[in-house]
């Protein structure tokens, strides 16, 4: 993850911005404190999986500076590497008054993937048990023949063989 | 309601109805399976599929028209990527016959489907073309089965294709989206209002090696790579199966300039998109 910060924002500030990221990618692990509650304070925010990795322990209380500060994320696909430009605007009470997410991606679907995520409709999504859920079907990619399955099988064991 | 479950081409079906399923009904049902896998299979050596690539030209089977006209429609809306004559393509990486699984060569693109030419029912292609319908071939039976099913008088409650279903009365219905990184996860569940069908595509489990799926952009005959699974309700299981692999090759905005859908997508990093209106929930 690369973090830039613009130029009014103050000095000192890198590691709030970090934590901004962080909290503005409204990661799937909130697990540090600060960024629980930057994300409570951005409902529009979106996640990047590499922020949480990327996120320092961060024990940032108080002293928030206001200013824009902007951060670029970055995060791995198997087309490559993508990146998300997001802008804060931070009050001094550590308030997060504006957020805006500007797609880096250039062609293919991940382009297009990234202007909803800046338009807010991407989440990053989470596994439950399909045991404990009351539904009466599943769809998904279940539908692969027996014949190719032997296959795959067939393959592994030689691989390991 | 009762249940009636079938393996059939070695996957499982579920016909749900309102009273027990007569036995001719049953077999009318496998009949129906077995006579598309005969018509549209390109691992059958006595069908028109090798046919067409024997002599550039066969006669297809009466559904077609159906078939290749949503084929025909998204080919266009994604420029080019989707087309039925990506057998030898998906060949060329091993996912032949004989499930050799290994790529013979680099990838090769798809013949031109603008090319080709359908005067119902000859399709007339370039000599040695593979016709594959694996992106709609599923959904298309599963609306083939179900309207059988009706015009048998059958009180058909829902049609399931191994996940691919059409839901056609009774109380909505709750099906799990399976995560396309662990089969026993959900990332959410949608209700299935009766009237609309529900596909799926997913890029994981019928992958064979490094980057190697079923899911191939056509013009270049390599697999895609920024979608890991797609799930598409529509009114007709045909339109909803071919959505479903659409959505991995164009932009769900693009392909609703022709289809009335809704949809999600997991795209490769984990994140989940909406089209449309789903009822249901999303876990994030």
């Amino acid at each position: 993850m690369k973090l830039t910060r613009l130029p009014q924002a103050a000095a000192g500030a890198a590691a709030v911005s970090l934590m901004l990221l962080t909290a503005a990618c409204g990661s799937d692990d909130s697990s540090s404190e600060a960024s629980s509650e930057a994300t409570s304070a951005s409902p529009s925010a979106e996640a990047t999986q590499d922020a949480t990795d990327a996120a320092p322990d961060t024990g940032a209380t108080g002293a928030y500076k206001a200013g824009d500060y902007d951060a670029e994320g970055s995060y791995q696909t198997p087309g490559g590497t993508q990146s998300v430009e997001v802008e804060v605007t931070l009050e001094a009470d550590g308030t997060i008054t504006a957020v805006e997410v500007d797609p880096q991606a250039e062609g293919g679907n991940s382009e297009m993937f990234q202007k909803k995520f800046a338009g807010g409709i991407s989440e990053v999504v989470v596994g439950k048990k399909i045991d404990e859920l009351d539904v009466s079907k599943v769809a998904g990619s279940s539908l692969t023949s027996g014949g190719f399955n032997a296959a795959i099988e067939d393959i592994t064991g030689q691989a390991q063989a | 309601m009762h249940t009636w479950g079938f393996e059939t081409l070695g996957t499982a079906w579920q016909v749900d109805t309102a009273t027990p399923l007569g036995e001719a009904s049953r077999e009318r049902v496998r009949e129906r399976v077995e006579q598309y896998d005969r018509d549209w299979s390109r691992f059958r050596t006595d069908g028109p599929v090798a046919e067409l690539a024997r002599h550039g030209r066969a006669a297809l089977a009466d559904e077609a028209d159906d078939l290749l006209g949503v084929y025909t429609t998204l080919h266009r809306l994604t420029d080019g990527a989707m087309n039925p004559l990506v057998g030898g393509s998906l060949e060329r990486l091993g996912y032949d016959p004989a499930y050799s699984l290994q790529p013979s060569g680099e990838p090769v693109a798809a013949p031109s489907w603008d090319a080709a030419t359908w005067t119902p029912p000859v399709l007339e292609a370039p000599p040695a073309t593979v016709l594959d319908v694996g992106a709609a071939g599923k959904g298309h039976l599963v609306d083939l089965v179900t309207d059988l099913l009706l015009a048998d008088g059958v009180d058909v409650v829902t049609v399931d294709g191994s996940g691919d279903l059409r839901h056609v009365a009774g109380e909505p219905l709750r099906v799990a989206l399976e995560h396309p990184d662990d089969s026993s996860l959900a990332v959410g569940v949608i209700e299935l209002d009766p009237g609309r069908a529900l596909c799926a595509s997913a890029t994981n489990r019928r992958a064979w090696g490094d980057g190697l799926h079923h899911v191939l952009d056509a013009r270049t005959g390599t697999p895609t790579r920024d979608v890991a699974a797609t799930w598409v309700v529509a009114e007709r299981a045909l339109a909803a199966d071919a959505l479903a692999t659409a959505l991995f090759l164009a932009p769900a905005d693009r392909l609703a300039e022709a289809f009335d859908f809704s949809a999600l997508v997991i795209t490769a990093d984990g994140r989940a998109a909406v089209h449309g209106d789903l009822t249901g929930e999303l876990f994030s």
